[in-house]
């Protein structure tokens, strides 16, 4: 973005300040501190997710999506090409304790395969910064 | 005639063009304009060996167009323009440029029809693209480049070499169907298996595209493995080992990606696994199987690049794309959240996505002709591919712990890009039957069936309780800084330290003999010139009295002997 249209954008959110500041106290209030009145609808509508309740919630949901899909099983014909796929609720049950392999092993892997970010340094990216010509930082909390 | 020209010049054209252009939207709109251009002509040419030009008594064919080199050579152009489009803001000049003649480079490479204009192309992949690395300007970033560039031109040599093998043992130099056997054969097919990112061989992916610039690893992610994918499939399709090597490929960057921190890197590692089912697919060989790796490798060029471009913005907003740094940015930039998961839906295969409708090709051939075992290994890798990209990225960059960054929507460009690319997603996978039209071979596959769309479906969201019962107990490896040691430690620290080792013992010895010959040497010399110096007993001069005294000395004795 050009100088002038950062220029712009930060003249209009201060301009756009007094009409929000009832709409802001009220944010201000509701999420602890947080003001967010600049921040995308979407975004503002979706924080729903920041209360460990509705998460617990989405949990729930999910535990019930997946008894329902395992019970699905029993409920067509499935057509199979390998004989383990007829197993009920194969794919639930390889879904479930394959993922689950996969990261105890990556955890296990990484007691030795992990190091410093520098361990490369200087001949590595990781652990510089991104050069900041190449970036268009933008805020609401700057 | 549009039929009468490599249609990579109009790459290479506009990169010329460019340079006269000033920088700004004109400039950018030619980064535009010149895929979409080389798009419609692909689209309408007729299949067949179209422009070809007699050098040194060879005969090579530039524009071997058939459907296989064409829905290569399309894609290429949608992940040009996509790609281009995303950087609608660079203003580096050799940013620019370098993505049209790597864009070009690889489009040229899928239409060759031998294997010097094959190697010329690909040569021109590897020397335009390690300036998409180079472009951060870092010192990281330029030893980075230095590895990247001399892994691709290795694998250049390897196939000028192997293609001059070739044309000894088989007097062609015609890029068609190979059978691994000769020492030509086996070095083409190393060159590109090291492109394809086969196992140990795959490490300069995921070290250099994560030290690329932000517009630079969205295009560098397109073109390089899929243009070897190409190769594979034109090469060397139905050669079994390819099965094996694919299967190996598919499990190993799992584990990787499940705890890497850098975010553009997981991304790498998951593209690897992609690269994995695709050379499985090649492996097989069955028209099936084939273009099922053409499927994907279409519909992996789009959702790798929509991954590329919302973990890209991320960079872009906050200067870090790293899960220990990232969270909570949904609240800030939803619409590039939405993206990123759509691109995540789309590479775990989830139905109406493009990812369900092409991988279920590769994993149907693996079934249907009794690989069995490498299916199940094809079935594990789905559930990580859903584990670390689908879940992880998203969910570490956008969710997870609030890291107190409020950066702003990514610019209006990329958003654009992003939903571009979202839409093709979408699209292709819910009407599968545009790219299965475009397919090599003609397709009899239906995707959506009850029994694949309810077993995908258990399969992904029984992963996805696994990855909440791991995160509610605490299992799941908490994402911290770090670097995670891979194949690439053995030339970037064992081989320099066992050299170094090697250099050290071979310096500490001739030190040693040196010293040793050279002490001998100085005591000699030190001997020698006690005795043979100027003030040596040998040289020094004596006074004749004394040599008189010694003679009346001696003659004394001699008198006392005769006298006794």
């Amino acid at each position: 973005m050009s100088e002038q249209e950062k220029q712009s954008t930060s003249q209009k959110s201060v301009s756009s300040n007094p009409d929000a500041t009832l709409a802001q106290g009220d944010q201000v209030a509701n999420k602890g501190g947080e003001d967010t009145s600049t921040y995308p609808a979407l975004g503002r509508w979706m924080m729903f997710v920041d209360n460990p309740k509705n998460v617990n919630k989405i949990v729930y949901g999910l535990c019930i999506l997946c008894a329902g899909l395992f019970l699905a099983d029993f409920l067509y014909h499935k057509h199979t090409y390998v004989a383990i796929e007829d197993i009920p609720g194969f794919y639930a049950l390889y879904g479930f304790f394959m993922c689950a392999a996969l990261v105890v092993c990556a955890k296990v892997m990484r007691i030795f395969l992990k190091r410093g970010e520098d361990y490369y340094a200087p001949y590595d990216v990781e652990s510089e910064e991104y050069p900041e010509d190449g970036l268009d930082r933008e805020s609401h909390n700057a | 005639m549009l039929e009468s020209f490599p249609v990579a010049f109009v790459f290479f054209a506009a990169a010329i063009l460019l340079m006269a252009l000033p920088r700004g939207p004109i400039r950018a709109g030619l980064l535009l304009i010149a895929p979409l251009i080389t798009l419609v002509v692909i689209w309408y040419l007729p299949e067949g060996n179209l422009w070809s030009v007699n050098l040194m008594g060879l005969d090579l064919d530039f524009m071997r167009v058939d459907r296989l080199s064409r829905i290569f050579g399309l894609i290429f152009c949608v992940a040009a323009f996509l790609g281009n489009l995303y950087a609608w803001h660079v203003k580096d000049s050799v940013q620019q440029i370098a993505a049209l003649l790597y864009a070009g480079s690889a489009i040229g490479a899928v239409f060759a029809g031998d294997l010097i204009t094959l190697f010329l192309f690909w040569e021109g992949t590897a020397i335009t693209s390690v300036f998409l690395i180079w472009a951060r300007g870092t010192e990281g970033a330029y030893h980075t480049g230095m590895r990247y560039l001399i892994i691709q031109i290795t694998s250049g040599v390897l196939l000028l070499a192997g293609a001059v093998l070739f044309w000894r043992e088989t007097g062609s130099l015609a890029f068609d169907k190979m059978t691994l056997g000769s020492f030509g054969t086996w070095l083409i097919f190393l060159a590109f298996g090291i492109k394809s990112a086969f196992p140990l061989l795959n490490n300069w992916l995921q070290d250099s595209y994560p030290a690329a610039t932000i517009t630079g690893s969205v295009v560098l992610s397109a073109f390089t493995t899929k243009l070897a994918i190409y190769a594979l499939a034109r090469g060397f399709p139905g050669t079994e080992a390819l099965i094996y090597i694919g299967a190996v490929m598919t499990l190993f960057p799992l584990f990787f990606a499940v705890i890497e921190n850098d975010l553009r890197r997981v991304l790498t590692y998951s593209l690897n696994t992609q690269l994995g089912f695709m050379v499985v697919g090649i492996g097989i060989g069955t028209e099936l199987s084939l273009n099922g790796t053409a499927a994907y490798a279409l519909a992996g060029i789009l959702y790798k690049e929509l991954l590329f471009m919302s973990i890209g913005a991320v960079l872009f907003r906050t200067g870090t794309s790293k899960a220990s740094e990232l969270g909570g940015l949904y609240k800030t930039m939803p619409q590039t959240m939405l993206f990123c998961v759509i691109g995540a839906a789309s590479v775990s295969a989830f139905p109406l996505f493009s990812g369900f409708i092409s991988k279920s090709l590769i994993l149907s051939a693996a079934s249907h002709d009794g690989y069995y075992v490498v299916w199940g290994i094809l079935l594990f890798a789905s559930i990580g591919v859903f584990l670390h990209t689908g879940i992880k990225v998203p969910y570490f960059a956008f969710f997870a712990k609030d890291s107190g960054l409020r950066p702003k929507e990514a610019p209006f460009h990329m958003v654009m890009a992003m939903g571009v690319t979202s839409f093709l997603c979408i699209f292709i996978g819910v009407f599968p039957g545009m790219l299965y039209g475009l397919l090599p071979f003609d397709v009899d596959y239906v995707p959506y069936t009850t029994t694949h769309v309810i077993t995908q479906i258990q399969l992904l969201f029984f992963a996805a309780l696994a990855f909440v019962v791991l995160m509610k107990s605490g299992i799941y490896p908490q994402v911290v800084k770090s670097v995670i040691l891979d194949t690439d430690w053995s030339y970037r620290r064992a081989l320099p330290a066992v050299l170094s080792y090697c250099a050290w013992v071979v310096a500490t010895l001739w030190n040693g003999l040196l010293t040793f010959g050279l002490n001998r040497f100085q005591e000699i010399t030190a001997g020698l010139y006690k005795s043979y110096g100027p003030e040596g007993r040998i040289a020094r001069v004596w006074p004749t009295g004394s040599m008189v005294l010694w003679i009346a000395a001696l003659l004394a004795a001699a008198l006392l002997v005769n006298f006794f």
